[in-house]
């Protein structure tokens, strides 16, 4: 099993070094002529007048709190779907089973607005 | 000679040698593809406005994709003040990286693969969740207004659309019994009736508009859309630039192939008869690969772009709910259908 | 030493120098970064172990979604760090008597002749073939169907907790319901008024 891991720690570095490598050709070979104006970071032509790091909508922590919750399920499901037909009638009821319970939790998400983005 | 010399390397940098060989490979015809993406790109998206497109650099401008990346080389990069410089660079690395990496596994004939792991389809979506981090590290390493705005609704698009995504590869896992890429296409082998394009016909929808969903491309670009905001690219210049480019049309190619593999039958020949069956499986691939690009780019010519609430309408509470009932309706007909052997 | 010990070697020596920069560095998205290497480290710690599926699923939820969530919460609250390494040195010696702890207790554990590394046997390597997520497929939903249901109750729980404690309904926002822009018609917004033309006069 693990021969086959090995072409792809392979493809990983070379993956890195495709980025890394033209980035550092672009940095021998382009010019580097800096001033304090091509540096500011962009804000429509003003000078930058608060700081960047702002504080979020909480909203967008419950996003990434739910992905992690459907990415669980997703988890979950991928094996089952792969032994359906082994594990017969009984996985597939135990697996609605799983699916009601979080649906339950999907339309209180839903009632609750939590999907809402306004 | 040449064999004594080769007999010289010890057993493991032989198999080293050879991968790094087959991932050249692979890379470098994906690189030509990604430029020549960009190519037919502004050329058909020209031609449905009733321009002519690009057509200045060589015959019919089949140079302009070169020309684009000199001239992306010869750029400054400009890495703005306050940023975190080490991360600001770091973040193309990591767009790049994964976009690559996922294709180790994607199996281009019955026995054209690099990397046959039993769990390739995993191996994938994991992969492709970490192009997330480009992004948010892009926009927040600039330390600049607009990148990181832009940065924050482009991840939280990608992670709704990531489990609508996930969602539908559940059905097609449940047809085919298998992770393994290569297993899923030679389920399908036959004529086009046997591509389950057909029973997971939901499915391939959801997944495919998700795919582009995913790749930050158009109806859905808000991240880079002029009139909305700017996107998490914004202080980016020359080669860092260029690599998230190249990131998103490389995974847009990766999308592509994942859809013909997953549902347009992989590498198998629409039917199974004398003049279909003279061209290879890898022609066969590439066909429908450049179908699904098609796709993609009339998407970009016809469609307006989504309002941000309206996208996530979209992948929340349309796509998830569908996948859902799909994966119900396919268990059902396994199990109690008559029709239950059309997935074999 | 063969190729795969290399390999075991360098990611345990990467994961071991992630982890301590996860709790030295100073800045916190950095350190959030880290841990993601840690993570997948681990990740490929457990692929020479053979443990196919829970190495690519420690990518696909740790890395792939926790970590997300991290990074928005340190990126988006203003961490004051001078005040976050304050209690440094006086959590130090709580910390290293945990730390203590944790080290006799894995020595007792590997030397005790119950679970030894002398009697446990090692795995048989497994053939090219062999599909740990079927494995796992076959047993977690028959054998441990009761623990895979508690799962989902958690998972319940965890939707009800999140969604209670982040809703907040904001009064000043306002937004269009797209069901009720699609189904209004021009009778509801447009009415036809008759009258009688005007004479100058």
């Amino acid at each position: 099993m693990l021969e086959n891991y090995l072409p792809i720690l392979i493809f990983i570095i070379v993956g890195v070094l495709v980025g890394v490598i033209p980035q550092v050709l672009g940095w021998f070979i382009a010019p580097q002529r800096p001033d304090s104006e091509k540096l500011s970071p962009f804000e429509c032509g003003f000078e930058a007048f608060e700081d960047s790091r702002m504080k979020f909508d909480v909203r967008y922590y419950l996003v990434a709190i739910l992905f992690i919750i459907f990415d669980l399920e997703i988890a979950f499901l991928f094996p089952w779907a792969v032994v359906l037909r082994e594990i017969g009638m009984f996985g597939f009821v135990a697996m609605m089973l799983f699916l009601g319970i979080l649906v339950i939790g999907f339309i209180y998400e839903w009632k609750k607005g939590a999907l809402e983005w306004e | 000679m040449l064999t004594n010399m080769w007999n010289w390397f010890p057993g493991w940098s032989q198999t080293v040698i050879i991968d790094l060989g087959l991932i050249i490979v692979i890379v470098l015809p994906l690189m030509l593809g990604v430029a020549y993406l960009t190519y037919a790109e502004r050329k058909i998206i020209g031609y449905m406005q009733m321009r002519i497109g690009p057509n200045r650099v060589g015959p019919r401008d089949w140079l302009q994709p070169i020309a684009d990346a000199l001239k992306l080389l010869l750029k400054e990069i400009i890495v703005p003040t306050n940023s975190n410089k080490f991360l600001f660079l770091l973040a193309p690395v990591l767009a790049i990286g994964p976009a690559l990496a996922a294709w180790a596994v994607i199996p281009f004939s019955d026995t054209l693969v690099l990397a046959n792991i039993d769990a390739s389809l995993l191996f994938i979506l994991a992969l492709t969740s970490m192009g997330v981090y480009g992004i948010i590290i892009a926009g927040w390493a600039a330390n600049s207004k607009y990148p990181f705005l832009g940065a924050m609704r482009s991840a939280a698009q990608m992670v709704a659309y990531e489990i609508a995504m996930g969602f539908a590869l559940v059905g097609v896992l449940m047809a085919a019994g298998s992770l393994n890429l290569r297993e899923i296409g030679l389920a399908q082998a036959g004529n086009i009736s046997d591509w389950y394009l057909w029973p997971l016909l939901p499915l391939f929808v959801v997944y495919f508009i998700s795919g582009v969903a995913e790749t930050n491309r158009a109806p859905f670009d808000v991240a880079e859309g002029e009139s909305e905001i700017v996107g998490f690219h914004l202080e980016y210049s020359g080669m860092s630039f260029a690599m998230f480019f190249l990131a998103e049309y490389a995974n847009m190619i990766l999308i592509a192939t994942l859809a013909s593999i997953m549902f347009l039958g992989a590498w198998h020949p629409p039917f199974d008869v004398a003049p279909f069956t003279w061209i290879p499986g890898l022609g066969w691939l590439a066909v429908k690969v450049c179908l699904m690009l098609f796709f993609m780019l009339w998407f970009r010519a016809t469609f307006p772009r989504y309002r941000y609430d309206q996208i996530m309408r979209l992948g929340w509470k349309v796509f998830i709910p569908v996948t859902l009932v799909w994966i119900v309706v396919i268990g059902g007909a396994i199990f109690l259908s008559p029709w239950g052997d059309v997935f074999h | 030493m063969g190729f795969e010990q290399i390999l075991f070697y360098f990611f345990a020596g990467v994961l071991l120098f992630a982890a301590t920069m996860v709790i030295t560095i100073r800045n916190p998205v950095k350190s959030a970064l880290f841990l993601v290497l840690a993570f997948f480290n681990a990740a490929a710690l457990w692929i020479l172990l053979e443990a196919e599926f829970l190495a690519i699923v420690l990518v696909l939820v740790y890395v792939g979604a926790v970590m997300v969530l991290f990074l928005f919460v340190v990126m988006m609250l203003d961490i004051n760090l001078v005040k976050l390494r304050e209690g440094f040195g006086e959590y130090l010696p709580y910390g290293g008597l945990v730390a203590v702890l944790l080290v006799i207790e894995l020595v007792v554990v590997l030397n005790s002749p119950q679970f030894g590394l002398g009697e446990m046997p090692d795995p048989v390597g497994q053939a090219a073939d062999y599909s740990n997520t079927r494995e796992l497929g076959r047993l977690l939903y028959t054998t441990y169907v009761y623990p895979f249901e508690i799962a989902a109750l958690l998972l319940l729980v965890a939707i009800i907790a999140a969604i209670t404690l982040t809703m907040r309904k904001r009064k000043d926002t306002r937004y269009q319901n797209p069901a009720q822009q699609m189904s209004v018609q021009a009778k509801d917004r447009l009415r036809v008024v008759k009258m009688p033309a005007e004479r100058k006069g």
